[in-house]
């Protein structure tokens, strides 16, 4: 018994300061856990939308001609289609029918929506389906051999 | 000298006892306290179900600070308030949490001041001498429903808009008082932008300060009055 106590008293902690710090680590866990999401809730964005405009860069030799290339830009699905050496579109990839997800044919140079038919043109226009605007353009360029996108 | 023996927490417990005898010295806590608080012990025969008033409560209490949070960023007017809430729920960090605490806390408050009622009425305790708090407890109800139908319109969605159509139809429909009744509350012939300010109006300030009022007099009751025996 004498010496299990030794054992104790000899620990590099105490018991009561170990409990103490458990709680107070979990304390201040749970208190944190409250006061970021307040914290950026509350703070203004500084990632986007802080007066810097989001934008997309491609090498221009990874997007051949004819073919379509999917994104993210502004948190959301786009394209990025080359219709000839120089011509390019960019669009929100965003159906505004329902908000699916279009996709692209090339043989057709169209864009489905899978989910109700709406049919759009490589321009983003609206060519049938319950669509009822065309899609959102996109500013895209070439600078030096790299295919900028931005919001237009 | 016996606090040394009880190690490092000592000086925290020191602190601690510090800014109590401060408070103390000034506004006699220790009595409030010790009358209100220690001396009062729950009764051991209080179930599950006896704690449904308090997590009333406690939701109330989340829907308000969650409430403040969305009407930092929500706007009241028809152009703007369902883009405003859309960019709470996407755009603003953290926003999809504060609308979806929002959200299930209004719903999860419906179901516990349904069960606290039942807890309630089928336990026989509305009866003398606390008729009275059953009536402010009904009132309590009634003031949730009005936040629960107020605050339905404010996203300005379709489903919002004609459950407002809808529910303001059936008052609408009672003999000689209908037509004032519905005019009241749609502010005119049909739901429009005179609708959505005064409903969040309602939702935002007169609901909360009714609430606050009569949930004053329902705890002021039970602490006079005591929690109920045993059935």
């Amino acid at each position: 018994m004498e010496e299990a106590d030794k054992s104790w008293s000899e620990a590099p902690v105490s018991r009561r300061a170990f409990v103490g710090s458990a709680v107070i680590g979990s304390a201040i866990a749970a208190a944190a856990g409250v006061f970021y999401p307040l914290a950026r809730y509350l703070l203004p964005e500084s990632k986007s939308g802080g007066g810097k405009k989001e934008t997309y860069t491609v090498a221009l030799n990874e997007v051949h001609v004819g073919e379509a290339r999917f994104f993210t830009f502004k948190r959301r699905p786009a394209l990025l289609i080359r219709k000839s050496d120089t011509e390019l579109v960019a669009l929100s990839a965003v159906c505004t029918h329902l908000g699916c997800i279009v996709k692209y044919h090339e043989e057709s140079k169209q864009l489905l929506c899978p989910c109700h038919g709406a049919k759009y043109d490589q321009n983003g226009r609206v060519l049938g389906g319950p669509a009822p605007k065309p899609l959102t353009a996109y500013n895209a360029r070439i600078e030096a051999g790299t295919i900028v996108v931005e919001e237009a | 000298m016996d606090e040394l023996k009880l190690g490092p927490i000592t000086l925290r417990n020191r602190l601690v006892l510090k800014g109590f005898e401060i408070l103390d010295r000034r506004f006699e806590i220790k009595e409030i306290l010790d009358e209100e608080v220690f001396t009062k012990l729950a009764p051991t025969h209080l179930g599950i179900f006896s704690c449904f008033g308090g997590i009333t409560f406690f939701i109330f209490l989340m829907q308000i600070m969650t409430g403040l949070l969305l009407m930092i960023y929500y706007v009241p007017d028809t152009q703007s308030a369902h883009k405003s809430v859309v960019a709470i729920t996407n755009d603003i960090p953290f926003g999809w949490a504060v609308r979806g605490l929002h959200f299930w806390g209004a719903n999860l408050m419906v179901l516990t001041v349904m069960i606290h009622m039942g807890k309630i009425y089928f336990g026989g305790i509305y009866k003398a001498p606390r008729e009275m708090n059953w009536v402010t407890g009904v009132a309590l109800f009634l003031l949730t429903m009005g936040f629960s139908f107020t605050g339905y319109l404010l996203p300005w969605t379709q489903l919002s808009y004609w459950a407002t159509v809808i529910a303001t139809e059936a008052p609408g429909a009672m003999p000689v008082v209908g037509p004032l009744t519905k005019s009241l509350m749609l502010g005119g012939p049909d739901v429009s932008q005179v609708t959505l300010s005064r409903f969040f109006t309602l939702h935002v300030m007169v609901l909360p300060a009714a609430t606050f009022g009569l949930l004053i007099a329902h705890f002021l009751q039970i602490r006079r009055q005591g929690i109920s025996g045993p059935m």
